[in-house]
């Protein structure tokens, strides 16, 4: 290896960096990784790719607009962004939201919950290479798109929640159809069960990766499932209730350590898995009574300007921890609207719990910490 | 090298009105170019079919629908598609060298491959291990294909193959001796006709050892020649397929019909050796030969020699379709630890069997 700066080069490391697209990586994102044979010994992570200007777009324009920006922070959940937002600036404005409308828009994030980590398990099933269950997760994950697309008429970005309510009431046979699609995804668990879980393929792929410890953590303030696989019992539905979940009944899973060591790539994919049951277990008991009323505050007009001041939410998206701060200062758009996400804790982290395994594994440690490069670069 | 018992190329020689006196290389070139291109063709167009059709099914999917009945042209439509790829500006000639040493070290072994009681071309006491060797050079190969390439997933797949390769030939090799203790012979004649038509005569149910050899002969070949689930070093997600990710176009195609082609002949050898082989009925074999029709009895012994070896690879690529892929360390790792062990006790369980027979 010769280098024009004179610099001196170690021969005995291979350097290599992949990306910003890269079939190892989620999302556009940059690794420089040095490299002793396979092994890994050294990452540098670079992100910025996906830049958008979500947040200096939220201030220019209407505060009625920024539900559609805030809709694009993580295009795959969208509802979380939306949620975020809404109950930021409700707080702000000290609007109360009806409980019909409360419930519908749990009932959406534990949809877009459920979607979520479907959509975790396809990236992890490409990542090992295991090609049929990605088709079987898809097709599962079709169902939920279909009902949101039957509530709002978009299946990603739905742009459907508004200050103090939400814009439309459900249609006729949507809670039945939810319900069956809870069914559904029970009886299809079995399925992921025997071709992931128990699948001594996946666990020998997973088991003892790259496992993140409690320190870790706290360290990168990682929130989320993946804190929660590596033992750490926080979430935002338990700790700070909105919405409504402290009148619902669930459990947090956490990371026990079955594939060998608490909080390894098999541990943070299994608490996805159980976190889908428990979000069908909120569906079920929200549907059993859905409140009766309205799906929108009749005290809060849409064109209303938002009184000055400040606030801020967090919410428990499917990647962890989703803050928001809104800045009002009277006039018709936001002075200032700043996002929290989960993903950038779990940036952080990457460098330290890729050092020691082998590129082989790279995209499956990558796939297991369930980035979302959208909402980090936002 | 054509045995004199057998001289198959004769016959169809004079059955396809070749005069008589013309030198063996012609006969032989002849019928290598003939098996290539009626046999081994067809069967990797129908082989990427099925296995499209068979995957689609599993994984809830249509798949290939619309070039012919049933999607069934499919892969003439993707290989007229390859070929017409613009070429890549800058040209490699030690990638085009390597490409080419790795193709020939693969079809050479055609030279080799049993398609039938009459289409054995070369029938020594070595002749089993002779594709053996040429899978061994195709290893060497790929891995200098990978290395020629300018690219980390070419070096990292090079090498990933060449260690994989190394690992599986010992328990593939030890378990191949197995058969050889049945049978007394390692000429393609003797080992399939120490079998028989009904799957009790088949090599693979002739005692446990046997089978456990079968086994480790399956697998081990996966490991050998790198095919799915054990295909570590053509890994998609991380090293965009290893020595395949800088190859495109007519390259492209010529590699993955390599891909298929390691695949097939070892699923070939696999029947030959432990799955009866093209051992038909003998109330058919008989009337068939002394009635003259030979080329009939050929072309039967092919199709079931064919059925079978498809019936297998079905088999494999179901299941690397529901598993993951496996790493590459863990991968060398189980050759080298359960593998040969396991093939070694065959070897002896084997040798035992014969011995305790021939008394």
């Amino acid at each position: 290896m010769n280098d024009s700066n004179g610099e001196v080069l170690r021969t005995d490391l291979t350097s290599w960096t992949i990306g910003p697209y890269h079939g190892s990586l989620p999302a556009p994102m940059k690794l420089c990784l040095s490299l002793d044979g396979e092994i890994i010994t050294d990452c540098e992570v670079e992100t910025g790719f996906l830049h958008r200007g979500l947040e200096k777009a939220c201030e220019l324009h209407s505060w009625k607009a920024t539900v559609a920006y805030a809709d694009h922070l993580d295009p795959e959940c969208a509802v979380f962004g939306e949620l975020v937002l809404c109950l930021a600036v409700e707080q702000l404005a000290e609007i109360e939201v009806p409980l019909r409308a409360q419930c519908i828009r749990v009932v959406l994030a534990e949809l877009a919950r459920i979607s979520g980590h479907l959509s975790f398990m396809v990236r992890m099933a490409k990542a090992v290479g295991s090609e049929t269950i990605i088709h079987y997760l898809l097709r599962d994950r079709e169902k939920i798109l279909d009902l949101f697309e039957l509530l709002t008429g978009a299946r990603f970005s739905l742009n459907f929640l508004r200050y103090g309510g939400v814009s439309a009431d459900v249609t006729d046979g949507f809670i039945e159809r939810v319900l069956e699609v809870c069914e559904l995804i029970r009886i299809r668990m079995k399925e992921y069960n025997d071709l992931f879980t128990f699948n001594f393929g996946f666990l020998k792929r997973t088991s003892e990766v790259a496992a993140i410890s409690k320190n870790l953590v706290s360290h990168c303030g990682m929130t989320g499932p993946n804190a929660r696989a590596s033992g750490v019992s926080i979430d935002v539905r338990k700790v700070f209730p909105y919405s409504g979940y402290d009148r619902i009944d669930f459990e947090i899973p956490l990371g026990h350590g079955e594939g060998g060591v608490v909080g390894d790539v098999h541990d943070r994919f299994l608490i996805r898995l159980r976190e889908i049951t428990q979000s069908m277990e909120i569906l079920k008991q929200l549907l059993d009574v859905v409140p009766a009323g309205d799906y929108m505050s009749t005290k809060c007009d849409q064109t209303s300007v938002i009184p000055p001041g400040e606030s801020y939410v967090r919410i428990e998206s499917s990647r962890g921890l989703l803050g928001c701060h809104v800045v009002s200062d009277g006039r018709n758009s936001p002075s200032r609207v700043q996002f929290r996400t989960p993903t950038v804790a779990n940036l952080l982290a990457i460098p330290q719990i890729v050092r020691g395994i082998r590129i082989e594994d790279l995209p499956v440690v990558l796939a297991s910490l369930d980035l979302g490069i959208a909402e980090a670069d936002r | 090298m054509i045995s004199a018992e057998n001289s198959w190329i004769v016959a169809w020689g004079e059955a396809f009105g070749l005069p008589e006196g013309v030198p063996h290389w012609i006969y032989s070139a002849a019928a290598l170019i003939f098996i290539f291109c009626f046999v081994i063709v067809p069967c990797g167009g129908l082989m990427s079919y099925f296995e499209r059709k068979l995957s689609a099914d599993l994984q809830a999917r249509v798949g290939p629908n619309r070039a012919g009945p049933a999607g069934i042209l499919q892969p003439i439509a993707d290989l007229l598609k390859l070929l017409q790829k613009e070429a890549r500006s800058e040209w490699n000639w030690k990638e085009s060298l390597w490409l080419s040493v790795h193709t020939m070290a693969l079809f050479s072994t055609l030279a080799v491959l049993p398609l039938g009681s009459m289409a054995l071309l070369v029938n020594t006491e070595m002749s089993v291990f002779l594709p053996f060797w040429s899978a061994l050079v195709l290893a060497l190969g790929t891995m200098l294909l990978g290395l020629s390439q300018n690219s980390v997933p070419g070096w990292f797949g090079g090498i990933r193959v060449a260690a994989q390769t190394l690992a599986g030939s010992f328990p593939a090799l030890i378990s191949l001796l197995c058969t050889g203790v049945r049978s007394g012979s390692f000429r393609w004649s003797a080992l399939a006709e120490s079998q028989g038509f009904s799957p009790w005569d088949w090599t693979v149910v002739a005692n446990p050892f046997q089978l456990v050899a079968f086994c480790v002969f399956v697998v081990s070949g996966l490991v050998l020649l790198a095919i799915a689930p054990l295909d570590g070093g053509l890994s998609m997600s991380d090293i965009h397929g290893g020595v395949s990710s800088h190859l495109y176009g007519m390259r492209l195609s010529l590699f993955r019909f390599g891909r298929f082609y390691g695949f097939f002949f070892w699923s070939v050898i696999t029947v030959v050796l432990f799955l009866g082989a093209w051992d038909l009925p003998s109330q058919l074999v008989i009337p068939l030969r002394m009635g003259g029709a030979g080329r009939l009895l050929a072309f039967i012994e092919l199709a079931w020699l064919l059925i079978k070896t498809f019936a297998l690879m079905l088999l494999i690529i179901w299941i690397a379709k529901v598993n993951s892929r496996s790493r590459v360390d863990q991968i060398t790792d189980f050759a080298w630890k359960v593998l040969s062990p396991f093939s070694l006790a065959a070897l002896v369980g084997a040798s035992l069997c014969a011995g305790w027979r021939a008394f």
